[in-house]
């Protein structure tokens, strides 16, 4: 086991180095999604402005607030080039790269990935959650702060993380048969955008479809997190929700590799 | 100009014939297309369930507002695509190169080669949320209404892109700026709602800076209100004219700086 | 008709260190270095001549190439094309001029081939009536029938070459720039491609540069070579100059009875002792000796084997063109002969 994990070492610090090289496109993307944040947070103020109460469907402004950017932060820590990166390598070929190292093809990208995944989260985790405490705080006196939600957010957070993984990687699986991707991502983005809650959070929308989303695998990505720092969910809910992310884990670990046990076969045909 | 239309036809049959060919990738484009606009006024429904008005607004008047909003930027997306691949990577691999071996306007010319069919969903969208609200908005559009509506979407639209040529010659000196571009559009997002709802200084920099506000709400709060044709729909004239003479201006500029790539 | 004086391209090169402290430092104190692309070049082309522009990678040529046809601005020196200065109006500069870059197309990926030379032809505002003759000609000479239906991302590399130069040649330009035209093709593709070129020069007196690394390109259509190592100019001549100021290089190449096998390979060895750059080869009953004429003369070489060996055929080989390159890019030669 240690053995293979060193193995994969290499790919984590490629992963480290190539942050490195693509820092700038790193800094746009989060300065497009804050914009994001900032439209939606503005909307939303506004409609705490125009709602005749302090409350809107069970939350205050504050709550929205850290709602909003616990959901930024999250989306941020949760997301996954897995697709775009396997796209690629597949429309240009250099999957037969990969392919002859000795190693698993997804966990190679898994390990890069992390390495990513590393530098974001020591840039961005404590920043952010400091700066929405003290937003907390100054509007209401009180901070969000729990150190056991906090805890169990970064492990409902890794979680999250490798289920957007492994969904992605499913996505990405399709550029063996569809040619461009483009369409369809942009399709995969608005829809885990909306379902995730990024927009609107999943407890606004009616009871039926609220308990829909809240048992399909987008809600597990950030909102499961999110709900679980901000204390909404009690013991058991929390346990519940935790365990649903480790079953959607499953899922689409083994969908991926049905697909890619497909996928390999197509390919060795298409090759040569 | 009668040259241009014939170039142009060229690019528009083969846009139109390639759309054929990739029916399936069409098709996903535009299926999630519509999602994203159905979800998008999913959003808005579920809010004015709650809430009576929006600052002031009604439910069918952002969307009138939003629907507006879709109508430049799907123009713009139509005739200027290619501005983003100029920034994304016709610089960085050399092949601009070639624009500059042809007797035209290297703007014109990376201009006519665009033309983006799957914008017209943008455009279709746009139309119909606009006919679908004028109804129950109970305003009376006039022949004037119409004709004032003719002439500010293309000014409206010019907006995008003279933000596109601006951001894409940045690429002539850095190699990429597909990124760069990428952010300043995403500003456009804000244009959709009133610009009531913001702060000053982002109301600020909409407005007067990176001035999307005025591709969707100001010249649609005209159309919904009647107030201010001055400088709801005189203000976009001015900033799209003043804008455009700015972005040809820094695309020359930036051109002269090129130094190609490769060898 | 090109006039090329004092040209000379500086670029700014910015240096980075390597690792997470260089590209802080190259942040907050940007460090340049100027590098001196093109260094003084000179040299004039006459109407209707067909100049081969040799010279190692990096040598400057694809500068050059790009300050003539009005891609990137000279840092000095000036330049002119049948009278035009290339920066000044470039639109009307570039009418009269055709440009292939050999590793990038010219032509419109996703459409068909015949679209290309449809825009082209209003790009280039070609009367009808000429652009039909026009591809009468370049169809036959280049042989384009039979892909132009295509789209020109399904065309094999010698396709979509002979596709660029057509579309260069489409508006009948007074000068063609082709740089690397021929690079990665077969032997066939290359030959109809030289073919096509001097039937236009010959046809049209239409001026050339070429740019190449295959020499057999060199040989068969230029009459005049310039060539250009570190920016700088090394030669300015015909073919035959070349030839005759650095080209000592000869070969010797002559057929034996097999039976006197032994006494073939006792004499070549003794040449091969007695002068440094003599080398031979033999295979079967065929001899070649590859010699310098300044260590021996041809008269020398020849009289020494006729006399040592009962010769049954006999060639003398010109000096390759190969291997004047080869010697002049391995600074084998003074570059003060000229």
């Amino acid at each position: 086991m240690r053995n293979s994990l060193k193995i994969y070492k290499p790919f984590t610090l490629t992963g480290i180095q190539e942050f490195m090289i693509y820092k700038a496109n790193f800094l746009f993307f989060i300065g497009g999604e804050i914009l994001f944040c900032f439209i939606t947070f503005f909307v939303w103020k506004a409609v705490f402005n125009s709602s005749s109460s302090d409350s809107f469907m069970g939350f205050t402004m504050t709550n929205m607030v850290v709602y909003l950017f616990m959901t930024y932060l999250s989306s941020i820590l949760t997301s996954s080039d897995a697709a775009y990166a396997i796209g690629e390598e597949i429309v240009s070929g250099s999957i037969a790269m990969r392919l002859i190292k000795p190693v698993n093809y997804d966990v190679s990208f898994l390990f890069q990935e992390i390495g990513n995944k590393i530098i974001i989260t020591s840039i961005m985790l404590i920043p952010v959650i400091f700066g929405i405490e003290v937003y907390k705080f100054i509007v209401s006196g009180e901070i969000q702060f729990q150190w056991i939600h906090f805890l169990t957010y970064f492990l409902s957070i890794m979680l999250g993380y490798i289920i957007s993984f492994y969904f992605n990687i499913c996505f990405g699986f399709l550029a063996f048969y569809l040619k461009n991707l483009w369409g369809a991502n942009m399709l995969k983005e608005s829809i885990i955008r909306f379902l995730s809650g990024a927009i609107i959070p999943i407890a606004f929308l009616p009871q039926t479809m609220g308990n829909i989303l809240n048992l399909m695998p987008f809600a597990s990505l950030t909102y499961t997190p999110v709900m679980i720092y901000m204390g909404t969910y009690n013991i058991s809910e929390t346990i519940f929700f935790l365990g649903l992310q480790v079953f959607w884990i499953i899922v689409f670990f083994g969908l991926s590799k049905l697909i890619w046990s497909a996928a390999i076969k197509k390919l060795c045909v298409q090759g040569g | 100009m009668r040259r241009a239309l014939r170039l142009y036809k060229v690019f528009v049959s083969q846009s139109l014939k390639s759309l054929v060919e990739y029916k399936v990738d069409f098709l996903t484009g535009a299926i999630s297309f519509l999602i994203n606009q159905t979800l998008n006024i999913a959003f808005l429904y579920i809010i004015f369930s709650q809430i009576p008005n929006l600052i002031g607004w009604e439910f069918e008047q952002i969307v009138f507002i939003y629907g507006f909003s879709l109508i430049p930027k799907g123009l713009d997306h139509l005739l200027a695509n290619n501005l983003w691949k100029v920034g994304y990577y016709i610089v960085d691999s050399g092949d601009f190169d070639k624009y500059l071996t042809r007797p035209v306007n290297t703007l014109f010319h990376v201009m006519f080669e665009s033309f983006e069919v799957d914008a017209l969903g943008e455009l279709i969208v746009g139309i119909a949320l606009l006919v679908s609200t004028v109804g129950s908005l109970g305003v009376k559009f006039t022949v004037l209404d119409l004709i004032l509506f003719i002439v500010i979407i293309p000014f409206a639209a010019s907006i995008y892109t003279s933000i596109k040529i601006i951001f894409a010659s940045v690429a002539f000196k850095t190699k990429r700026s597909g990124h760069i571009i990428h952010v300043f559009y995403m500003v456009n997002d804000f244009a959709k709602y009133p610009t009531t709802i913001y702060n000053n200084l982002i109301r600020t920099i909409i407005t007067y800076v990176i001035p999307f506000a005025f591709t969707g709400f100001y010249p649609a709060s005209y159309f919904l209100t009647g107030e201010n044709p001055l400088f709801n729909l005189g203000g976009t004239i001015l900033i799209a004219s003043v804008l455009m003479t700015l972005a040809i201006f820094i695309w020359h500029k930036m051109l002269r700086t090129y130094e190609s790539a490769g060898s | 008709m090109i006039h090329v004086e004092n040209l000379k391209k500086d670029f700014k090169k910015t240096l980075k260190d390597p690792g997470l402290k260089g590209s802080l430092t190259s942040l907050i104190k940007p460090k340049h270095e100027i590098i001196t692309a093109v260094d003084d070049i000179s040299f004039t082309v006459e109407e209707g001549e067909i100049m081969g522009f040799i010279g190692p990678n990096g040598a400057g040529k694809s500068t050059v190439m790009k300050m003539l046809t009005g891609i990137l601005t000279p840092t000095s020196g000036t330049c002119l094309i049948n009278g035009k200065n290339p920066q000044e109006d470039r639109k009307k500069y570039v009418k009269e001029i055709g440009v292939v870059f050999g590793q990038r197309t010219q032509l419109w990926w996703d459409l068909p081939l015949t679209e290309t030379y449809t825009v082209l032809k209003e790009i280039y505002q070609v009367p009808d009536k000429q652009f039909k003759k026009r591809m009468d000609f370049l169809n036959e000479v280049l042989e384009l029938q039979s892909f132009i239906t295509s789209p020109v991302r399904t065309l094999s590399l010698g396709q979509r070459m002979r596709a660029d130069i057509a579309a260069s040649m489409l508006h009948s330009p007074k000068v063609l720039f082709l740089d690397e035209p021929t690079i990665g093709l077969d032997v066939v593709v290359k030959d109809n491609i030289r073919k096509a070129i001097t039937k236009i020069n010959q046809e049209e007196q239409t001026t050339v540069i070429l740019t190449t690394h295959d020499l057999s390109d060199i040989e068969e259509l230029c009459s005049r070579i310039v060539m250009i190592d570190k920016g700088k100019n090394v030669f300015d001549g015909d073919l035959k100059k070349l030839k005759v100021d650095f080209g000592q290089s000869r070969k010797l190449d002559f057929e034996f009875d097999l039976r006197e096998i032994e006494s073939v390979t006792k004499y070549c060895e003794t040449m091969k002792e007695k002068y440094n750059e003599l080398s031979y080869k033999i295979q079967n009953n065929k001899v070649g000796i590859q010699f310098n004429s300044d260590e021996v003369t041809v008269k020398e070489m020849i009289q020494t084997t006729l006399s040592n060996v009962n010769i049954r055929d006999m060639v003398m080989k010109d000096s390759d063109i190969e291997e004047i390159i080869r010697r002049i890019y391995g600074k084998e030669v003074s570059l003060n002969e000229e």
